[in-house]
């Protein structure tokens, strides 16, 4: 392991730095502007077990500095991916985390079922518990610490794929998430998906979104995100990994130093596809000029 | 390997009141790019902007873009000074199919970049090409030269009407394509003109973008869906297109 090799329960990353789901498809597009396998890993676009043609009309609103998107989980539904993608990702040399969602519990264990045969290609499973585009499920399930046990200790009775949770910051108390994600049997959390927002056009006052409300995101959250990850990274013993408005270097130190083992990119690649590699130079530099291992960094904020 | 392209606009100048057209320095997006593909450019804005690559010069390794105002990033971009360094994405999606030995091309809009991009190549090859400009007005039309034919909605130069009336007066050959780029309702008229006519003819979609590279699904276009019991799919606008065979996408 170099010294930008990170831990997240059992899964060992060559790097902390991982592409967020619905920013990176399933990775084929990216590889045309650099070679993925510097990454700690990548996360699919979020897979449902019916293909699903996502939202119409506008998907994107712009803000000074981040954007909305209503895209409601457009995916080829769960059967395609494992026939056509998923030896891609594997083959891309790093590590394979599989975004799943859905809209009630029976989804998401006919997902686990789907997917659990395929665990020798899969390092693990990102269970979206929040996204805010689509109608039912996922964010509303992920607001309530009942419901997320329910349908954690299910998955962890079906499965021995690590399973990272993927949390909503749309809620008044990140922590109880968290917890009952733990309780429940988790491998790990991930901290953030996008906040729900709404942008207004004057001119025809109506919302720009087709769907109204979109999910925020960029480095306008990201104070937010570090905020949560504070906070659970005190309350639990389960890893993190943090997300939300990185775009350099330092965001990924301000991260791990709030309590995060790995740290997602989404919105930036959006914006610089190949600012990974420019992240992962500068952090070798930073291990390098400070003399430390990337991980030794995590948890270390001191409060005042 | 594709990349993001640091590039200087070496040259700025103003087309008609509204609309800038820049000349960029990029030796790689002049050797690679093919008409129909666009460039996502970089402004102060958080996102990039799309625009439609309106000619290349593969000597001096530059490009151009055109530039007309509706906002706030293709403000900042029409009024660039000279010498400024800008950040180009490019280039990006699929341009028109170049393979038949006669063309008929239509613009509408700031569809006159990326056509005059597509009568510059074609004519380059020796292709036989006939150009078709539709302009609101007098005041709007650019990139124009005498060998083309010139509609205007208000009749203040060339034809009268919409480019329709334009095409109208071609005489037609066999194995012609048709490349249309324009508001909807246009590529709408001229892709059904088409069919009428037994053309092949292919059109360019704008959609709002936020990647231009195909990873984030923002700028979908609706499709005829292949599989039964699903009553459409969405395909990228960046990716899969931005050219269109007519009738491939719902208009
Ligand atoms: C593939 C493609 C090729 C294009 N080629 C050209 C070109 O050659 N020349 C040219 O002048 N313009 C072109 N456009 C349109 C151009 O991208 C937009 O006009 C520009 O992004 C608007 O930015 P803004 O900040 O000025 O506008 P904003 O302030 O963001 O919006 C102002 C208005 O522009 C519209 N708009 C915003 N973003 C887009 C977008 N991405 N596509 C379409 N409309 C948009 C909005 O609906 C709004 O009405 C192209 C767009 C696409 C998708
Ligand atoms: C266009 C877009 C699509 C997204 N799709 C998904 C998705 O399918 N599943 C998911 O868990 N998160 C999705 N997200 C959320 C991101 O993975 C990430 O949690 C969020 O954008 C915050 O990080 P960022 O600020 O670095 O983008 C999406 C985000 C964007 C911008
Ligand atoms: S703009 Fe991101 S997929 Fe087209």
């Amino acid at each position: 392991m170099t010294r930008l090799g990170v831990k997240v329960g059992s899964v060992s990353l060559k790097s902390p730095l991982i592409l967020a789901s619905g920013t990176c498809n399933f990775g084929h597009e990216l590889s045309e502007y650099y070679d993925l396998s510097i990454l700690g890993g990548l996360s699919s676009k979020g897979l449902t077990i019916k293909p699903r043609a996502g939202n119409e009309g506008v998907r994107v609103a712009e803000t000074a500095s981040g954007m909305l998107n209503s895209v409601g989980l457009q995916n080829p539904g769960v059967d395609y991916f494992i026939e056509h993608d998923l030896d891609y990702m594997r083959s891309l040399n790093t590590g394979v985390i599989v975004n799943v969602a859905g809209h009630s519990f029976d989804d998401y264990m006919a997902m686990i079922e789907k997917l659990d045969p395929h665990k020798d290609k899969i390092d693990a499973l990102e269970i979206n518990l929040s996204c805010p585009n689509v109608k039912a499920g996922c964010m509303s399930i992920g607001t309530d610490p009942a419901q997320i046990r329910e349908i954690v200790s299910a998955m962890r009775s079906r499965t021995d794929l690590p399973l990272w949770i993927k949390l909503t910051p749309n809620v008044t108390d990140i922590k109880s998430m968290a917890l009952a994600a733990q309780n429940a049997g988790a491998d790990a959390v991930v901290l953030i998906n996008t906040l729900l927002g709404m942008v207004i056009d004057i001119k025809t006052r109506r919302p720009v979104l087709r769907n109204n409300t979109g999910g925020y995101s960029g480095p306008a959250v990201k104070p937010i995100a570090i905020r949560m990850v504070a906070e659970c990274s005190k309350v639990l013993d389960i890893p993190i990994i943090g997300c939300g408005g990185v775009m350099d270097y330092k965001d990924v130190l301000e991260f791990m130093i709030a309590g995060a083992s790995a740290v997602e990119i989404g919105t930036a690649s959006l914006i610089h596809p190949t600012c990974p590699v420019d992240i992962t130079r500068d952090l070798t530099d930073y291990c390098k000029s400070n003399n430390i291992d990337l991980s030794d960094l995590t948890g270390t904020l001191e409060l005042w | 390997m594709n990349k993001e392209y640091s590039c200087k606009v070496l040259k700025r100048e103003m087309l008609t009141q509204d609309t800038a057209y820049l000349t960029i320095d990029c030796p790689e997006i002049a050797q690679k790019a093919i008409p129909g593909q666009f460039v996502n450019v970089s402004c102060s804005r958080f996102l990039k902007r799309p625009f439609g690559i309106a000619s290349t010069d593969k000597e001096n390794g530059t490009f151009n873009i055109g530039i007309k105002i509706v906002g706030g990033g293709s403000g900042e971009l029409a009024s660039i000074p000279e010498g400024t360094v800008i950040n180009v994405l490019g280039p990006l999606g699929n341009g028109f199919d170049l393979s038949s030995d006669s063309y008929i091309l239509v613009s509408g809009g700031t569809g006159v970049f990326p056509i005059n991009f597509a009568y510059e190549t074609l004519r380059a090859s020796g292709k036989d090409v006939t150009m078709v400009q539709g302009f609101r007005d007098k005041s709007q039309i650019c990139l124009t030269s005498d060998d083309y034919i010139v509609t205007t909605d208000s009749g203040d130069y060339g034809i009268k009407g919409t480019c329709i009336a334009g095409l109208d007066t071609i005489d037609l050959k066999k194995d012609q394509i048709v490349c249309c780029v324009g508001p909807v309702p246009m590529m709408k008229a001229v892709g059904s003109w088409a069919e009428a006519k037994r053309l092949k003819c292919y059109i360019s979609m704008e959609q709002r973008m936020a990647c231009g590279i195909g990873i984030c699904l923002v700028c979908v276009c609706k499709k005829k869906a292949e599989q039964e019991g699903v009553p459409f799919e969405h395909v990228r606008c960046c990716k899969d297109g931005p050219v269109f065979e007519y009738g491939e996408v719902i208009l």
